[in-house]
Formats: C-alpha cells, sequence, structure tokens
C-alpha cells in the first residue's frame, strides 16, 4: 500500500473540480489514467497528500469537431484516441496513440494526463508539434490554448498553474491532399521512445514540418519545406537531416543511449517520416495493420497515417 | 483516510471498506481475497494484476480503490469454479505448457480473452502485440502464443456447433 495518507477527491463535473482546485490547488495532485502517477506513487517517488481524480468528469471525456479543429477532451483514453472515427480521418498523426504503451495502458491512459505529464519521449509530443497542435488549460476562472511551444518548458515541466488543469488537447483537421505519418524507435513494445519523429506534407510541399521527440526536453519542430520543395528525394533528405541533427543538439544521454546516438537516430527516423509521408517506400518498415496494438515490429515501430488522406 | 466502495466483482455486488492509499489489486486480493490477482512490479510494466475493469483491461496496480467506486471488476476467478471446469482458454494454456512458474498466468489468460472477444481469428503478430502488456520472466512466450492459438480455435470451434 501507498505509504503516505492520501486525500481523495473524485468530483463529478468540470466545475467541481475547478474549484476545489481553485481552493486547493497547490496541495493537490491531479489524477487521470494513473499511468504514470500510480506506478510513482507505488515507488514512494511522489508523495501526495492530495489527490483530485478526473476520472468522473464525463464532460471532459468528448471527441468534438469545431471550426475545422478537432477537439479531444483530456480525458479522452489512448485506445479512443487511437480508433476515434474523427480522430483517424482528420488528425491521423495523434492516432500515434496506438502504439502508447501496451493494450491495458492504452485502456487506461488519456491524452490529457500523457501531455501534462510532459515526458519528452512520450508519443504525443512530436505528432502536437508537427500538427500544430494546442493545449487548453482550464481554471475557475477561465480558459486559455497554448502552443506546444508556449505549454511544455522543460523536462516534465509545463506552463499549468497549480490552480489549473489540461482539459483539451486541439489538433487543426489536416487539409485534404495533406499525408502525416509518425515513426518511432524503441527497444520493445510499450516502453518509451527513444527518438520519434512526427512528419507533415502538404500535397505541394508547401508544407514540410518533421517535429523529433527524445532529442532534448521537449519535442523541436524542424521546418523543411525549403529542401524538399523541389521534391522529396535521398538528396533532399540528407539536406532535412543535417537540420534535423542540428536542431537535436539539446539530446541528452541516458543509460540506453547516448546523446549522439539519439542525434543519429532523430535524422534517420526523420527520413523515415517524411519518406512515408511523401508515400516512397522504405524496405526496413513494414506498414503494420490498422488498429491498436498493430505496428511493424518492437523496434521502429511504423504508425503511418499516409493512407489516410491520400 | 478510510472509505467505503461499492463495486460488482465478478458478478457480485460488493461494499468494500479500503484506505483511500490502496490500489485495486491490493483491494482484490487483500479485502476480497482474488489472490488470483498477481502483483509483480507495482509499476504498470508485469501485468499480473491484469483485471478487467468496465470492460476492458487495466493493470490493477495502477488505479486506486477508490477510484472504482461503482465500477465492475472481473478477475480471474471469475472464469473457473474450480481444476474440473477451466475455461477453454485455460485448458488450452494446460495442454500447451502455456505456463512454467505460474506467476504471469492470470494476466496472460485475461489479457487473452479480451483478445479473443475483439478479434476471434489473431495472427501471431497479433497475438504478441495484444500480449505485449504481459510479461513472463520464464520466457515462455513460444508456448503461451501457441496456447493462444489454441484457444482461439477451441472457441470458435464451440460457436460454431452451438
Amino acid at each position: 500500500m501507498i505509504s503516505n495518507e492520501i486525500q481523495f477527491h473524485a468530483p463529478g463535473s468540470l466545475a467541481e473540480a475547478l474549484d476545489l482546485l481553485a481552493s486547493e490547488g497547490e496541495d493537490l495532485t491531479v489524477l487521470s489514467g494513473g499511468m504514470s502517477l500510480l506506478p510513482m506513487m507505488n515507488l514512494g517517488i511522489v508523495r501526495p497528500s492530495k489527490v483530485l481524480s478526473l476520472n468522473r468528469v464525463s464532460e471532459l471525456g468528448h471527441v468534438t469537431e469545431r471550426d475545422g479543429q478537432i477537439v479531444i477532451g483530456a480525458m479522452v483514453r489512448h485506445q479512443r484516441v487511437a480508433t476515434d472515427p474523427l480522430i483517424q480521418r482528420h488528425a491521423p498523426l495523434l492516432a500515434a496513440a496506438r502504439v502508447v504503451g501496451d493494450v491495458q495502458v492504452r485502456n487506461r491512459g488519456t491524452i490529457g494526463g500523457s501531455v501534462a505529464h510532459a515526458d519528452p519521449s512520450a508519443d504525443y509530443l512530436p505528432a502536437l508539434a508537427a500538427a500544430g497542435g494546442s493545449i487548453t488549460l482550464s481554471s475557475a476562472r477561465g480558459e486559455r490554448t497554448l502552443s506546444p511551444d508556449e505549454f511544455f518548458i522543460d523536462l516534465m515541466f509545463t506552463s499549468r498553474e497549480p490552480e489549473e488543469i489540461v482539459s483539451a488537447v486541439t489538433v487543426p483537421k489536416l487539409p485534404d491532399g495533406w499525408r502525416s505519418a509518425y515513426q518511432r524507435l524503441a527497444r520493445v513494445e510499450g516502453s518509451f521512445a527513444i527518438v520519434n519523429a512526427a512528419a507533415v506534407l502538404a500535397g505541394d510541399r508547401s508544407v514540410a514540418t518533421v517535429a523529433l521527440g527524445g532529442v532534448g526536453p521537449r519535442a523541436v519542430a524542424v521546418d523543411a519545406t525549403e529542401q524538399l520543395s523541389d521534391g522529396v528525394d535521398e538528396q533532399a533528405l540528407a539536406r532535412v537531416g543535417e537540420a534535423v541533427y542540428e536542431a537535436a543538439r539539446d539530446a541528452t544521454g541516458d543509460l540506453m543511449s547516448d546523446a549522439t546516438y539519439r542525434r543519429e537516430m532523430a535524422v534517420v527516423f526523420a527520413k523515415r517520416a517524411l519518406r512515408q509521408a511523401a508515400g516512397l517506400a522504405d524496405a526496413r518498415v513494414g506498414s503494420g495493420p490498422a488498429g491498436p496494438g498493430a505496428g511493424s515490429g518492437p523496434a521502429g515501430q511504423d504508425s503511418s497515417n499516409a493512407e489516410a488522406r491520400s | 483516510m478510510k472509505t467505503t466502495i461499492h463495486v460488482r466483482v465478478n458478478g457480485t455486488d460488493q461494499q468494500v471498506e479500503i484506505d483511500t492509499r490502496m490500489i485495486v489489486a491490493d483491494m482484490l486480493r487483500e479485502r476480497l481475497r482474488l489472490t488470483g490477482v498477481h502483483i509483480g512490479c507495482a509499476t504498470g510494466n508485469c501485468g499480473a494484476c491484469t483485471v478487467f475493469l468496465d470492460g476492458v483491461t487495466v493493470k490493477s496496480c495502477c488505479v486506486l480503490a477508490a477510484d472504482v467506486d461503482g465500477a465492475e471488476i472481473t478477475t480471474v476467478e471469475a472464469l473457473s469454479s474450480g481444476p474440473d471446469d477451466l475455461h477453454p482458454i485455460q485448458q488450452a494454456f494446460v495442454d500447451n505448457q502455456g505456463l512454467q512458474c505460474g506467476f504471469c498466468t492470470p494476466g496472460m489468460i485475461l489479457s487473452t480473452k479480451a483478445l479473443l472477444e475483439s478479434n476471434p481469428n489473431p495472427t501471431e503478430d497479433e497475438i504478441r502485440h495484444g500480449i505485449a502488456g504481459n510479461l513472463c520472466r520464464c520466457t515462455g512466450y513460444h508456448f503461451i502464443v501457441k496456447s493462444i492459438q489454441a484457444a482461439a480455435e477451441r472457441l470458435n470451434g464451440s460457436a460454431a456447433t452451438d
């Protein structure tokens, strides 16, 4: 059993949750799916005295289309992100969720929790950066919407104030003719990515972006429009690779992979994502069957959505 | 902090006294004596504590008991009344040596159940993805996959004759 006493709150509405945060925000630890928080509590790394569970706040569990954007409530679980028709059709990069963790983790973990936790290797982070997504924070005083650059500050550190919660993640609908792809490098399925890459490519290549995770405290987006303006070939991709290597200069090493390895893999996976978004074959990457848990294999998992909007 | 929750476990409504510090796995083991729920890591990695929570599999070490008030839980105990009444998935694991030490088995069985309910004819690849959240420290995956294939055949066969 967790060693410290916990005062547990599970309000049934967003208004109640925000009122509680307004009065006791400093002391409250917000719990959504708990896929990162509970392990930390079990290990005693985090010892919250008061827990606010959002699991009864049904208002945060919706996926809607609004003003050309797909709005995903913070409590939408990964499994739903991976399979929701609106998200699959209009925000295919976020269906990257199908490689988050494993079946049980996807059944419980939430997009809002993952974003709020701000692990730099999380699957959504480069996807949000590449897709031009935004994060909505709510408090009793109102709400504000931030770009990933404004929201993510440093390793597991965001601009969320104690009286706020992440209430939604929003991404613009991918325009017709645009394609996107997501690639990740991990030792085994279910583990956090060492490096991950999300690419968005306009049909006429007027926009070409690739965002990388795992190469610094937050995702970095690289604008590859200039390099790819004449077409996506290996020479052009090599030039994008140089920009990616430079953009990944803040990479730090850990037990699994040192900084240089991460930078070099960022180049490899950025190219793979761009090739895939461009519809080019990459012999090392299979196109796994659609659906949660599907992919080409444990290493270099393929979460292409290139076919979704051809 | 002590509190009382109401849960429906394996088809029976239960009123359970819990501490707000308690995880679902501990509640099931210590309060309800459902010791088929195994705790291997308590960090959401090994999957030995897998249970169905409101119809989907979760790792019960990573859910607070206080957070499941009103929920419905199914553990491996619901699958069988005893050794002479094994569920087809359990029988397939026995027949194919899908277990060695047995510690991961309850989680493997429930993940198999979830997989076969959504995908009655999984490929080997789909099976391996389906049990990616369950670790076998004996590394007996080969026979576990074989057991799941046998379970699928058995369940499909019985469905056809029903």
